[in-house]
């Protein structure tokens, strides 16, 4: 098959097949940590936005604004030539999954916020009402209600997470991205090359909202309760 | 100030007005497409709204960076000689109008169909009933969204730089390699800098967001 001065070869995608396999634990393994990082932080920061702590909520809204206004590759670019300057050296690895943890979780700060104030006041009220501490008012019932609230939100920010291991070719870290685009610059094998990765790349984005889907599932209340 | 700065400062000014010029002429080209496809998208025929879907699910769903790089290899790959800059507004347009497509999309579903009836009722086409009717009052929903794709799209067109497009982020990489061979690259402060600029623009821009929304609250 050509087009103009193109032509296509599919089956070079097969002799790439083990270094994107290499390439592609990469983007596992980073987005995997970015994910799970940046749930956890976001988790936190939320409770603490949401419950008004002094001095704590002010200062975790700081680093939403800070991380949600700028682009993750300057971040990544801080990260991995600026700290140096502070004589602080990280590897590739690290910045690659920090920086996804760090963004990542400042989107989850806000997605869990928005969760957690959206649960009905009465609900914490009636619950203090019984004698329970804010402590286990916000673990027995801002959590349970709010976290179900903010799961399509989270599903959001966690497969951008994923799709954003991508910009780890900046630092030339050797995740999907950066393997097919040197296979690329070896070969020009342009198109082949692409097909491979968007389908692996949509069918990861596919597999995390299938997974996310499940777990709205598990956790959907049951109708009128 | 310490005599490195001004020359720096000077180089990276250009680099953000291209930066600016990326992200204008991407958001207007997005937009034109976006409402159309949008649009489009809500109508009952299926052999006309699968490909719109899977035009917007290609694009959304491919990082942004795969997408620059493919337009940037593809253009040359079957005969296309452009400088790299037309290579990362494309690119950028495909994300940036998938994205505005599906904004439009849940924006004019959320219009009673009652108006595209009655509309009809009147004897105005669809175009017309779409341009005159629901489009306005879609506008309403579409425009917090659409300023906060906005500020996205001036973040995500920092990685033009990768297909060497001398905007901000160019801007500062080059300068900061041409510091490295002078002794001291000065990463910190530079991209500090950047972070700085890319803030004020985003920030500016997701507080209109916010404002918008509350003040078109419908």
């Amino acid at each position: 098959m050509r087009f103009f001065l193109y032509a296509l070869d599919p089956g070079y995608v097969l002799k790439t097949l083990p270094d994107l396999w290499a390439g592609l634990r990469w983007t596992l393994a980073v987005s995997a940590i970015g994910i799970a990082g940046s749930l956890i932080v976001g988790l936190g920061g939320g409770a603490l936005r949401a419950a008004r702590v002094p001095v704590a909520a002010p200062l975790v809204g700081l680093y939403v604004e800070l991380f949600r206004n700028t682009p993750l590759l300057i971040q990544v670019f801080v990260l991995y030539f600026g700290l140096p300057e502070l004589h602080i050296t990280l590897s590739a690895f690290t910045v690659a999954w920090l920086a996804l943890v760090l963004w990542g979780g400042a989107y989850n700060v806000e997605n869990f916020r928005a969760g957690f104030q959206s649960v009905y006041r009465g609900y914490q009220e009636a619950a203090r009402a019984l004698g329970l501490s804010a402590g286990a008012t916000f673990a027995a019932v801002v959590l349970p209600i709010g976290l179900r609230t903010a799961v399509p939100s989270l599903t959001n920010t966690c497969i951008s997470v994923l799709k954003n291991s991508s910009y780890m070719i900046a630092i030339s870290f050797p995740e999907l991205t950066t393997t097919a685009i040197g296979i690329v610059a070896l070969s020009f094998r342009v198109f082949e090359m692409f097909a491979a990765i968007a389908v692996i790349y949509l069918g990861l984005v596919w597999v995390l909202s299938a997974l996310m889907a499940v777990v709205e599932q598990r956790l959907a209340l049951p109708e009128g309760a | 100030m310490p005599a490195w700065v001004p020359p720096v400062a000077r180089y990276m000014a250009g680099g953000l007005e291209t930066t600016l010029l990326i992200s204008l002429v991407t958001a207007a080209a997005a937009t034109l497409i976006g409402v159309i496809l949008g649009s489009l998208m809500t109508l009952r025929s299926r052999a006309l709204t699968a490909p719109i879907r899977a035009y917007v699910e290609l694009w959304r769903g491919l990082p942004i960076i795969v997408t620059l790089f493919f337009i940037f290899f593809m253009l040359p790959a079957v005969g296309i000689s452009l400088p790299a800059i037309y290579a990362a507004l494309i690119g950028l347009t495909l994300w940036t109008s998938a994205n505005c497509a599906e904004i439009t999309r849940g924006a004019v579903n959320s219009i009673p169909r009652d108006q595209h009836v009655a509309a009809a009722a009147l004897g105005l086409s669809w175009v017309k009933s779409m341009r005159y009717v629901v489009l306005p009052q879609a506008y309403r929903r579409m425009l917090p969204p659409l300023v906060s794709l906005l500020a996205n799209l001036v973040q995500s067109s920092a990685l033009a730089y990768i297909i060497g497009v001398l905007e901000l982020t160019e801007s500062a990489r080059r300068q900061r390699e041409r510091l490295a061979i002078l002794g001291n690259s000065h990463s910190l402060e530079i991209y500090g800098a950047v972070m700085v600029v890319y803030f004020l623009i985003c920030l500016a821009l997701t507080r209109a967001s916010a404002r918008l929304e509350r003040r078109l609250a419908v």
